[in-house]
């Protein structure tokens, strides 16, 4: 079971590399764009009489845009992609269920997704002397691997919509922004209105976001970050339970409306 | 041991569109029609029809790509809707058309992808890979992307696809659309191996010939309906008069041979344009009736080309499709 699963992820991850990853819109998705916001954000701090600019929030932040719009992008062109080439069907009829496919392909775009926040880290150290010394990596680690399971949870119930119909496929994709905005990848989520700030309550980036932003500013404050930890953990946890919950609805809804192919 | 490899009862599916944004109002489509038929294990059965008439729909239903509205379809003893998984893994099929494939991808890269879908073993899907590759005749090519490949090559690359897993039953889906007269013979000498080697195989297919020439029986299917089923001999019987004289003239002498042909028995009657002129359709059991009314205009030029011959499948489809014009 272990070996298959294995070769499954192999096989997955090949295709995908193949298929949609090595292409010149993945460069402007994990590359261009994020510069540009990290471009923008670091104007906006010095407009705002910073002489240095923020780097956690600028830099980092554009970074994590960066993963965010290629998980968001990248998991809509793929099924797009196989309901215009016809493929969607034959991966619904195999004995592979859809979900499992989903789960690999999304796991192989958050994973992408890091090379950003590399890019991002690599111009804070080299440009702007951004330095760890203080920084608890053991706690850079777990927030980080806590904000990867969070967009992974995001990416896989996101994707039963894109699956259940073109439409709601394309509602998947409004989400880019509002969600990069309310959950503060690009400054404090303190600054936002109350009202923004309970609706990202439900949202696992923001809990990991804001132990990771809380981290690279060198806090040790140990239950601050265990309780978003936490929180993130929970609702990744949940996330996934709602995913499996709808992945049969979404099986049978597109057996009844036929939503497999592009007309 | 129940020997039906596919049985369908009284299938039924309708599809249901929104008509408008705001309205809320649906539209329902039925796309097959209280369909019943079986196929028996090793028999290759052709199901035909118009574009639209339902072949595909009845095909993905007995996929697992779709759920029927209402009926039941049971493929090798396992029910389409409840027990997808035990059908997935016994059944092959291929869509015509050139999708259904990673075009950035090699045919190697292809199938082992499928392969990997089916849980087929690496040691396993090596070989397979290159057997069926080698069956389709893209051994040279398999290391090339598919998107180089021509309409006949993809075709070939879908068949193999659908026999990675080694299905007990297999759909074709216009298998030879797109491919050359002589990719097109290959393929159904295929197909007629596979049918030795004991599989099933159910057809859609435009072209009569080929179901003539491949099919144990058939089933014609139209507006969702099946509206004659039996093997091609039994179903060329089903439509009255053996023969069938095509006579060409011009549009001007049109009333002059409907005059003539009046008093001829025959079973079925029909005029087409042809290239300009008009070509009379006469289906009758006595061919030399009408030879003999038609004598005295060929030595005085008026018919253009005529032609006797026996019916052939594809006569009897389009009288079945168009409804006897007498």
């Amino acid at each position: 079971m272990i070996q298959r699963t294995l070769r499954l992820i192999r096989q997955q991850t090949r295709v995908q590399f193949q298929v949609r990853l090595f292409n010149l819109f993945s460069v402007g998705l994990y590359f261009i764009q994020p510069a540009i916001f990290s471009l923008v954000g670091m104007l906006l701090s010095q407009a705002a009489g910073n002489e240095k600019p923020d780097l956690v929030y600028t830099v980092i932040g554009s970074g994590i845009l960066g993963m965010w719009s290629g998980l968001v992008f990248s998991s809509l062109y793929d099924i797009r992609g196989d309901r215009r080439d016809g493929t969607l069907e034959l991966i619904v009829a195999s004995p592979t269920s859809l979900g499992a496919v989903e789960a690999i392909r999304t796991m192989t775009n958050v994973l992408t997704g890091l090379v950003s926040l590399l890019a991002a880290f690599l111009v804070a150290v080299t440009l702007y002397d951004y330095s760890f010394v203080g920084i608890s990596l053991p706690a850079v680690l777990v927030s980080l691997v806590l904000l990867l399971v969070g967009l992974w949870s995001i990416g896989v119930f996101l994707a039963n919509f894109t699956v259940w119909s073109r439409l709601s496929g394309n509602y998947v994709e409004f989400l880019e922004i509002p969600v990069a905005l309310i959950c503060g990848f690009m400054y404090p989520i303190s600054i936002l209105p109350e009202w923004m700030q309970a609706i990202s309550t439900v949202i696992p980036i923001r809990w990991s976001l804001e132990a990771l932003d809380a981290v690279l500013m060198g806090s040790r404050d140990v239950s601050f970050l265990l309780e978003r930890w936490g929180v993130a953990l929970l609702l990744s946890v949940l996330y996934w339970g709602m995913t499996r919950l709808l992945e049969r609805k979404v099986h049978d809804q597109i057996r009844v409306t036929g939503e497999m192919r592009s007309i | 041991m129940n020997n039906d490899a596919i049985d369908v009862k009284n299938l039924h599916k309708e599809f249901t569109t929104r008509v408008g944004f705001w309205s809320g109002k649906t539209k329902k489509t039925t796309a097959i029609e209280d369909i019943s038929f079986n196929v028996q294990r090793g028999e290759l059965f052709g199901l035909l029809g118009p574009n639209g008439a339902g072949k595909t729909t009845t095909v993905k239903i007995l996929s697992t790509i779709l759920l029927p509205t209402s009926g039941s379809a049971s493929i090798l003893g396992y029910d389409v809707i409840h027990a997808t998984q035990a059908v997935r893994k016994r059944i092959g099929f291929t869509f015509g058309g050139a999708r259904g494939l990673y075009t950035r991808l090699s045919a190697v890269d292809n199938l082992a992808y499928f392969a990997e879908l089916y849980g087929i073993q690496p040691e396993i899907s090596h070989q397979r890979i290159d057997e069926l590759l080698e069956l389709v005749g893209l051994t040279d090519r398999r290391e090339d992307r598919v998107e180089t490949y021509s309409s006949g090559m993809q075709q070939r690359l879908h068949l193999a696809r659908a026999l990675l897993h080694d299905p007990e039953l297999i759909y074709l889906d216009e298998p030879t659309v797109g491919i050359d007269p002589v990719g097109a013979r290959e393929l159904r000498k295929t197909i007629k191996g596979l049918v030795a080697h004991g599989k099933t195989i159910l057809l859609t297919t435009h072209y009569m010939a080929e179901a003539e020439e491949l099919c144990d029986r058939i089933a014609i299917i139209k507006q969702g309906s099946i509206v004659a089923l039996d093997t091609p001999a039994s179903l060329k019987k089903q439509i009255p008069g053996d023969s069938l004289v095509e006579i060409e003239v011009r549009p001007s002498d049109l009333v002059l041979f409907q005059e003539k042909l009046q008093g001829i028995k025959k079973h079925a009657f029909d005029v087409a344009d042809n290239d300009g002129n008009k070509k009379i359709s006469v289906r009758t059991a006595h061919p030399e009736e009408v030879m003999k009314a038609m004598a005295p205009f060929i030595t005085s030029q008026l018919i253009l080309n005529l032609e006797v011959r026996n019916q052939t499948l594809e006569d009897v489809y389009v009288s079945i499709i168009q409804g006897d014009k007498t």
